[in-house]
């Protein structure tokens, strides 16, 4: 009786873990577009509302949906924080310490951070080109991510079933 | 004997499951991850056949060596 509760607590558990890794492989493509409309946000709001870039990055976190947004106004409380930090600090410590609860990774931090390095310290035409050149390459990424999540989500799905039984049989 | 029969039907349970596992991976393009799960497979099922030689073995040496 209780090696079948274990054995079906196994496959539960397995199933899950497979399902969550597809679930995560589905969220990056979603979230790297949401991060594409958000900096085309951001654009609109130095190109044509010359919003000082706090007050910009807030209305950018209102226009996306909530893991995204978290960075964005944490990267906006940091300017204006009593620390007097400058821009760039407070947009990397921003992206360095919400990066883990969103699904992207490491090339897309970079990218982010070259553009943090150059907002706010140069000429309008100056940003814009960089927020371009950060756009151009998150579609790239997107494109990549899209490819792998039809590649693999299918696999992680049977995969984490087939371990699980897998486990089982080998306890039994 | 009802022990030897559960252990055939576990070995064939994972020679069917390490298969699928094969499958999927390899129908993924991870051809390298699929050799390495087979051959996993593979010595975890020989350890299982050893185990029940060794039980054989001795059997044997305990009929014929008088021990």
């Amino acid at each position: 009786m209780i090696k079948l509760l274990g054995a079906v607590l196994i496959l539960f558990a397995g199933t899950m873990i497979g399902f969550q890794q597809a679930a995560r492989l589905a969220a990056r493509p979603r979230q790297l577009r949401q991060l594409a409309h958000a900096l085309q946000r951001l654009e609109t709001e130095i190109g044509y509302g010359h919003t000082p870039l706090p007050e910009a990055l807030d209305r950018t976190a209102d226009a996306v949906p909530e893991p995204l947004a978290e960075l964005f106004r944490d990267a906006a409380e940091r300017v204006r924080g009593p620390e007097g930090l400058t821009f760039r600090e407070s947009w990397e410590q921003a992206m360095t310490s919400g990066w883990g609860s969103t699904a992207l990774r490491q090339t897309e931090q970079s990218v982010l951070l070259r553009l943090g390095s150059t907002l706010g310290i140069s000429d309008k035409e100056d940003q814009l080109k960089h927020i371009h050149l950060a756009l151009l390459q998150l579609k790239a990424e997107e494109d990549a991510a899209r490819e792998d999540q039809s590649r693999y989500e299918k696999m992680w799905k049977s995969l984490g079933v087939l371990i699980a039984v897998l486990v089982v049989i080998l306890m039994v | 004997m009802n022990m030897d029969v559960s252990a055939i039907f576990q070995i064939a349970g994972i020679g069917i499951i390490i298969g699928m596992i094969h499958t999927v991976l390899k129908q993924m393009g991870k051809e390298d991850m699929a050799q390495w799960v087979t051959l996993i497979g593979f010595v975890v099922v020989l350890f299982m056949v050893i185990r029940l030689l060794n039980d054989l073995f001795q059997e044997i040496k305990t009929i014929f060596l008088f021990q």
